[in-house]
């Protein structure tokens, strides 16, 4: 069982785009500036031209945390699960996490590349996993 | 500020209080008049947390007051806690009220649990879901499984972790030295809900984890129960016949992504804008040093290590060596939640951590120290000091 956000949530910009297969972001068409999450006003250059713009998916882990105690009775077969702070290229911060089952190595500071997971035809997610070395 | 605590009072601490939010309200509000020598029917100005289910017309009808000239309400519960002070001696200072309650009742126990995601989630249909905007537990949080502070507490634990490069055992011994030590305190405090268990570094080692890099006993305990605090002028503390103690400096402050829970905040490492402490020991016309006990809101352990360096008691990074020396116990450079702490005497939602602030200037804590100053703080978001009268 998923945790979602109510449908009012899934029919905005941000989620729908998700939904497609790709992260946007909340972005400033007068001065650029990317913002999460979303709001009306740019807080840089307080414009109210605002719209959305593809991420490049690049970042860096800010902090994390491997869940090992379910607060809720749908994550109990979830446990341990690992979330994530990660800061994104474009100056934003989202959180995050680790999909089920990868094994990682995680450290403060390391890069990550956003992983958009489906998981119905409303509704994905954006993870960030480590970038692979070639 | 211009103005004085001259009344504390609370009910007992427990996991199923057994009554309700407005009576446990009722009886702290009562209790904390008696303590400042005062009748119902002096107060007349309110100020309550946003988040606290009894209101302020419950409260009125309840005491039957004749009137409240001024009530106030402040966001984000107990981060706010110095805050709500600040906002009651503004009351005072601007002629608004003469004499302002401020209170605090949950059942956050036997009741809704902080602890908890079914306090922000529903089930609809085969979907669980959120319709939270706001963090903790808000839409972009809870879908990877973020839905109570606590979590949010891990992640600043791992930051500042990783951002000054503790080992798991270096991180576990600093954490260790709160959680141990403010077990000692909660032992000699009969008002404590854990004051008959007694814990040693061993036991919090090998305690479970909840979060990485948190064990349960970074915790604070979820509690039943209310508190409630009287103040007034300093020139009307000073003709009437109680303990007073004085509010020096009280502030609040946001800054971007500050709250709720610091998610998109610059630093995950430190949790206070830079310049709070300046504004804070300069109002007071004090510096760090001048204080003799420190009572530090700590949700979880790490509030501790933050705030200490965040207000500059040390400098960045040395908290593992200022806790795991004994600074925090009663013979240290600064003794800390001498009452034991939200962690192991109860939680009031910070009301209980101005208490023994308020006790020790009174010579009144289980812990005593020879306490002319106290500091206090939410996690950068409100803060305080207080001195003898
Ligand atoms: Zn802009």
């Amino acid at each position: 069982m998923n945790i979602r956000p109510g449908k009012e949530f899934l029919s905005q910009p941000y989620w729908r785009h998700l939904a497609e297969g790709t992260l946007h972001l909340n972005s400033c068409n007068d001065c650029g500036s990317s913002h999460h999450p979303p709001s009306p006003l740019c807080p840089k250059c307080h414009s109210f031209n605002t719209g959305w713009k593809p991420a490049s998916g690049k970042g860096t882990l800010n902090s994390f945390s491997v869940i090992r105690h379910a607060v809720h009775p749908s994550l109990a077969d979830k446990v341990p699960y690992i979330i994530t702070l990660v800061d994104l290229e474009e100056g934003v911060r989202l959180v995050s996490g680790i999909p089920a089952g990868m094994d990682v190595d995680l450290e403060v500071g390391m890069p990550l590349e956003c992983k958009v997971v489906k998981i119905d035809d409303e509704f994905a997610l954006p993870y960030f996993v480590p970038v692979e070395n070639d | 500020m211009k103005t004085s605590i001259i009344g504390i009072g609370q009910t007992e601490f427990s996991t199923h209080s057994g009554r309700s939010e407005l009576q446990l309200a009722l009886e702290a509000i009562l209790s904390a008049l008696k303590d400042a020598g005062l009748e119902v029917n002096d107060i007349d100005g309110l100020v309550r947390y946003t988040w606290d289910n009894t209101t302020e017309a419950a409260i009125v009808n309840a005491l039957g007051l004749p009137r409240l000239k001024y009530y106030g309400e402040t966001e984000f519960g107990g981060v706010n806690c110095c805050g709500a002070i600040a906002q009651a001696s503004a009351a005072i200072e601007a002629g608004l009220a003469s004499c302002v309650v401020f209170y605090r009742a949950l059942n956050a126990r036997s009741g809704v649990r902080f602890g908890r995601g079914e306090r922000i989630l529903v089930e609809e249909g085969e979907h669980v879901v959120c319709h939270q905007p706001e963090p903790p537990g808000d839409i972009y949080s809870a879908p990877f499984g973020l839905l109570v502070p606590g979590q949010h507490h891990a992640l600043y634990a791992q930051s500042y972790k990783g951002h000054y490069g503790l080992s798991d055992d270096a991180f576990a011994h600093m954490l260790g030295s709160v959680a141990v030590t403010q077990r000692g305190y909660a032992n000699n405090n009969p008002r404590a809900l854990l004051r008959d268990k007694k814990m040693t570094m061993d036991d919090y080692r090998n305690a479970r984890v909840i979060s990485e890099p948190l064990r349960i006993f970074d915790y604070c305990l979820e509690t039943d129960g209310a508190m409630a605090i009287v103040l007034v002028s300093r020139e009307r503390a000073r003709q009437m016949n109680v303990k007073a103690v004085d509010i020096l400096a009280a502030e609040q402050y946001i800054h971007p992504g500050s709250v709720p829970m610091f998610l998109y905040a610059k630093k995950t490492y430190s949790l206070v804008p830079e310049e709070a402490g300046d504004i804070l020991f300069g109002k007071a016309q004090m510096s760090p040093s001048d204080i003799d006990v420190a009572m530090i809101y700590d949700a979880t352990s790490m509030m501790v290590p933050l705030a200490l360096e965040d207000f500059g008691f040390i400098g960045r990074g040395e908290a593992h060596d200022f806790l795991t020396s004994g600074g925090n116990a009663i013979d240290g450079n600064l003794p800390i939640n001498t009452h034991g702490g939200l962690l192991s005497e109860g939680y009031f939602h910070g009301l209980n951590t101005i208490a023994e602030g308020v006790r020790q200037l009174r010579g009144e804590s289980p812990n005593q120290v020879d306490a002319e100053t106290v500091f206090m703080t939410l996690r950068g978001a409100s803060s305080m000091i207080m001195g003898r009268a």
